[in-house]
């Protein structure tokens, strides 16, 4: 089976354009055979007519000014205010994308920023949601995923062809074996599926930033809810963020037009209240910790401390699941009103509308105002169990359908026709059907609370059965839910709801008084005694594709056949199919899938629970959340004369360093041979005082400290409990009292935390540690001839009988109180000068200028690693990682395991009862050539098989200008590192390097120059 | 983002901090301490689900290390509290 499936997929992809031509010929022909009125002549008419209705009371265009925009090339009109979706709805287009997968025609379908139908391409912007966008004259925007266009895509019929062979997981099932079909199928794949294009330019014109905001309580939702919360929490004085993605508040009751009035003053209070700030367009994409809140506004992000929250996020209507579900003109009926009211579109000629509550009523009433034919008013609902004056009247005008569902919609690329059924008394189907022509089929069978911040903020729901919604479990202190997102149907429970919540909000924040516990109940009962408006039921099963997911293609079957498969929880389900993983985030798609998940079970819905909502809760650019580059870089005292001098500057850690100054070979020589100086300011020094500084020097060193005399120097060596390496550095005594300690530059911050938390947690007595690595400058000065040179700008006494190999001294240099510590990682006569900072510059400069009569160079990074090297010295963290300790790090020397208590001891201890496998060792390459790059494998080759075996790795290496050879340090087997001159092989580029073990250092190996 | 209270500092948003990790005390006398509890020491973390004590740095304040009870689960943080001698509760 699998084999017929991957010659399917091959030839299938190969021959695509061959079999495209050939059905898109056979679907031109079938499709002039059948000229149906409503899926041709109708949008025609709409076409040469326009869908544009006259005057309505709230719409938000203005017919004065109008602009041209461009979709798919084609030029089209728009009014101000109008949205690409209600220009491009006006002008008679139903479609306006293609599916993810299939390649299906897609149309509007809620029209409230929640579903991917209407995704658009702006520019070099994808994704862009249409029925949210504004349309900006000459705006030219772009369809996504259609090959080539979107009346005529021909991957459509390929698909249609294909989808019986590609079912739920098809990729894991079958793209597997042979192994290189996923190299070529998966180009055909992702060239085949997806959505817009993303740019990889940089564009001068976003400028995505980032800005702080905070609130005492931070509304979420600019409906009546969260505008009467927002009052209410401000009138206790508490400071409000008001937060609401469209462009004006009022959220729904924005398409009531009987409520205009109302809405206009509440907007008004709201705007006139000092304590309340406004963001419009602005969404909220993620809860975090804390009521930490990210929130996007065009291409700024906000980051929001917000103390208590409240959330009035509404609801969104949710779709039914029946055959050919996702064809144009199937429409939520809230999308319905939303062009009809707030732009004056005309969203098709003839309505089937099809509903379970009384907000379906409603939709139908607008449509019946506005002079659109109502077909049918199909109820799934007992005529007995309803009543209401409005009601009766609009039953005298429109043909009722009481106790009838839709099974199917009808069309090629657009609605033509629907089918509805009546049900039994149990609920099921008849087998009776009535076939009704139409271009608009909408459907308000129910709601789903917009609750994903509030599962993002700890709040826990359960399925109320009878009423068929989500009702939160609990409520944390600080995040309250309120209004429709709460189950709150009514206006007036609404307002009433929002206004409590928002002083039980300012309240907890420290602002008036919360409502008394018997205010807050009473709203809640009274609420629990609103009709529902969701109905149970979620999917019609038929005999065509019923769409659960329209941003991935999913179905119904797709799903049924995952649970039968072993997929059956809900957070399986969703992994496997992707089902709420698109740009919806589960908004159109995660309680249908829920319900068919717990039907599949034969569990229940609550038992079901649902997948976790996590950020982003709409899809963000990934611009907006890098903002700007603000990556802080830290630079030494003297950076700007390295820049000055056109030092090649690297990036260290935190930090710029010169890495050379044009040639680093030179500076190698230059420091042997003569003279040099490095600017050494990153290293970590801290300052140790108290009488007790050697007690925490002989914890956190594995060295000896106690009897370090004043004015000396001493290499330590730092590990961790493991008693793996961390740091290292020299740590010198000025007097009885003070100490000064210096890290490796990257070790700086951390080893001073390090070492302040086992003072701060019972080894700080008698001592105080400061960390006064940025208050000081430092550069080694080394090279033969350093010690002449230093004595032309200091009185210290730098003879060797005076001022020997490792010791420090005080004194002034160039003018400067400076502090010189006599040590030499650079295997030369060497003199780390440190000085305060500010004089940092000045010293450097006389530095040079005394050197220049002896050919004094200032040499970067990459000098500095030649010449350690050179001397054989590790670097922590180049040649070291996290499981070297320093026994195996050649540094045995430096440990002395038989002294009283230190970090890394214990375990130390143990490495050495058990005997070390591998070590730190320094090689020579025989040949002259290239130079192995750090981090090759060193490996045994069987001669027999030929099998490599890796047995090392090189981790430092540099051709040395002194030796005229290449050494380096590497990680090999002990049987081979301590023999001297065992050879070795290095893998490079395929081929075998041959290098040999040099123990000791490559220079200098006695130590002369450095003590000379 | 964790708002944490420093106990010299007040609250603040926890990017001022530096997590240290779950609290383990050290052995007092490390080389009376066998293979298995010296390994537990070093290698072995808890990874509570629920109520775990934790070091805080506050490394861009003050500079103090504190301990905190924060649930791992809700990020609840219950208290705040200077390391003591006798005062690891
Ligand atoms: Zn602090």
């Amino acid at each position: 089976m699998s084999n017929t499936l991957l010659f399917v997929i091959v030839i299938g992809a190969t021959l695509m354009l061959v079999i495209g031509g050939a059905v898109t010929i056979a679907i031109t022909l079938y499709r002039a055979n059948r000229l149906i009125v409503s899926e041709v002549v109708l949008p025609h008419l709409e076409k040469v007519m326009g869908a544009r209705l006259p005057s309505q009371p709230v719409e938000l265009i203005n017919r004065k000014e109008e602009m041209r925009f461009t979709f798919e090339g084609n030029e089209y009109s728009a009014f101000k205010g109008d949205t690409i979706a209600s220009a491009l709805a006006a002008s008679g287009i139903k479609i306006f994308s293609r599916s993810f997968k299939y390649h299906r025609p897609r149309g509007l379908l809620c029209c409230s920023g929640h579903c991917p139908n209407c995704l658009v391409q702006i520019g070099d912007e994808p994704n862009v949601r249409a029925c949210r966008q504004r349309v900006a004259p000459d705006m030219i925007v772009k369809p996504q995923n259609v090959t080539p266009t979107l009346m005529w895509d021909l991957l459509a019929p390929i698909m249609r062809f294909l989808s019986p062979f590609m079912p739920v997981g098809f990729y894991y099932k079958t793209l597997y074996r042979p192994k290189w079909i996923w190299k070529v199928a998966e180009p055909l794949l992702r060239a085949a599926g997806g959505l817009g294009k993303a740019s990889h330019s940089e564009s001068p014109e976003d400028t995505f930033d980032k800005q702080y905001l905070h609130g005492d309580v931070v509304v979420i939702g600019g409906g009546p809810t969260g505008i009467s919360a927002a009052l209410s929490a401000a009138g206790s004085d508490a400071k409000v963020l008001l937060i609401d993605e469209n462009d004006q508040l009022g959220g729904y009751l924005r398409i009531k037009a009987e409520a205009k009035d109302v809405v206009d003053e509440l907007c008004a209070s709201v705007y006139a209240h000092p304590n309340i700030q406004t963001l419009t367009e602005t969404t909220v994409t993620g809860c975090y910790d804390h009521n930490w809140l990210a929130a996007t506004h065009g291409d700024r992000l906000y980051k929001i401390r917000a103390d208590k929250v409240v959330l009035a996020t509404g609801v969104v209507e949710r779709p039914l699941v029946f055959d050919n579900n996702d064809l144009p003109g199937v429409m939520l009926g809230s999308a319905a009103q939303y062009l009809l009211h707030l732009y004056a579109v005309r969203p098709g000629r003839r309505a089937v509308v099809v509903t379970a509550n009384d907000d379906g009523w409603d939709v139908a009433a607008d449509l019946h105002a506005a002079g659109i034919e109502v077909v049918a008013l199909a109820d799934e609902r007992e005529r007995a169990a309803c009543s209401s004056a409005k009601m009766e009247s609009l039953e005298a005008e429109l043909p009722v359908f009481w106790r009838h569902i839709v099974t199917s919609a009808h069309g090629n690329t657009a609605v033509n026709a629907a089918t509805i059924a009546p049900l039994e008394s149990d609920g099921s189907l008849t087998t009776r059907r009535t076939r009704l022509e139409c271009d608009l089929l909408l459907v308000s069978i129910g709601w789903t609370p917009n609750t994903g911040l509030a599962y993002q903020a700890g709040v826990e729901f359960g399925y109320d059965e009878d009423r068929a919604e989500l009702m939160a479990r609990n409520m944390p202190d600080d995040f309250i839910i309120a209004g429709r997102a709460a189950g709150t149907h009514m206006l007036e429970h609404q307002i009433t709801e929002g206004a409590l919540a928002g002083r039980r909000m300012a309240s907890a924040a420290g602002y008036g008084d919360a409502p008394t516990t018997s205010e807050w109940t009473f709203v809640q009962e009274e609420k629990k005694r609103e009709v529902t408006r969701s109905s149970q039921r979620t999917i019609v099963k038929g005999s065509s594709k019923r769409f659960l997911c329209y941003c991935e293609d999913v179905t119904d079957k797709d799903l049924t056949t995952a649970v039968a498969e072993g997929y059956d929880s809900i957070e399986l389900l969703k992994r496997y199919s992707t089902i709420s993983m698109g740009p919806c985030q589960g908004k159109m798609c995660s309680m249908n899938a829920v319900h068919l998940c717990a039907h599949a079970n034969t569990s229940t819905v609550d038992e079901t629970g649902s997948t976790t909502t996590r950020p982003p809760m709409t899809p963000i650019s990934l611009g907006a959340l890098a903002g700007q580059n603000m990556e802080p870089v830290r630079i030494t005292p003297i950076h700007d004369w390295h820049l000055g001098q056109g030092a090649k500057m690297m990036v260290a850690g935190l930090w710029l360093r010169p890495e050379h100054y044009g040639n680093p070979t030179e500076e190698v020589r230059a420091v042997r041979e003569r003279v040099g100086v490095i600017d050494v300011s990153t290293l970590g020094k801290y300052k140790l005082t108290g009488p007790h500084v050697p007690n925490i020097l002989e914890k956190v060193y594995t060295n000896r400290w106690r009897q370090l005399a004043v004015g000396r120097v001493r290499y330590g060596v730092m590990c961790n409990a493991e008693g793996i390496v961390i740091d290292d550095g020299v740590t010198a005594r000025f007097d009885e009292r003070e100490w000064y300690m210096t890290t490796t530059s990257g070790g700086a911050g951390a080893i001073y935390e390090w070492i302040q938390w086992w003072m701060q947690s019972g080894w700080g007595d008698g001592v105080q540690l400061i960390n006064r690595s940025d208050d000081f400058a430092a550069f080694n000065l080394a090279g033969p001839k350093a010690r002449t040179l230093l004595k032309e700008l200091t009185d210290i006494q730098l003879d060797n009988k005076e001022f020997p190999y490792m010791h420090v001294r005080s004194g002034v240099v160039a003018e400067v109180p400076c502090r010189l510590l006599r040590i030499g990682f650079t295997g030369e006569l060497s003199y780390e000068i440190h000085c305060p900072a500010s004089y940092g510059q000045h010293l450097w400069e006389q530095l040079l200028q005394a050197g220049e009569q002896f050919g004094i160079m200032p040499f970067g990074v990459e000098a500095q690693r030649v010449l350690r090297l050179e001397k054989g010295h590790l670097i922590i963290g180049q040649d070291t990682d996290a499981l070297s300790n320093p026994i195996a790090a050649n540094l045995e020397w430096a440990v002395k395991l038989e002294k009283d208590d230190f970090l890394g001891q214990r375990s130390l201890l143990r490495v050495v009862e058990n005997g070390l496998k591998q070590r730190l060792i320094g090689f020579k390459v025989n040949e002259t050539g290239p130079t192995p790059e750090e981090g090759l494998q060193i490996v045994s080759i069987n001669s027999n098989s030929k099998q490599r075996k890796i047995i090392g790795w090189v981790s430092s290496c540099r051709f040395s200008p002194t030796l005229n050879q290449v050494i380096g340090l590497c990680w090999l087997p002990t049987e081979i590192a301590d023999v001297d001159g065992a050879e070795f092989i290095i893998w490079r580029e395929e081929r075998a390097l041959t290098a040999h073990v040099h123990h000791g250092a490559f220079y200098d190996s006695n130590g002369a120059q450095l003590r000379s | 983002m964790l708002i944490l209270k420093c106990p010299n500092c007040g609250q603040r948003n926890v990017s001022e901090f530096r997590n240290g990790g779950e609290y383990r005390p050290r052995p007092s006398r490390p080389l009376d301490a066998d293979d298995q509890q010296w390994s537990n020491y070093v290698f072995f973390r808890h990874n509570v689900s629920g109520l775990q004590k934790e070091w805080w740095y506050h490394r861009n304040g003050c500079g103090l290390w504190f301990l905190a009870e924060r649930h791992t689960k809700t990020n609840e943080i219950l208290s705040t509290f200077r390391w003591g001698p006798d005062r690891t509760e």
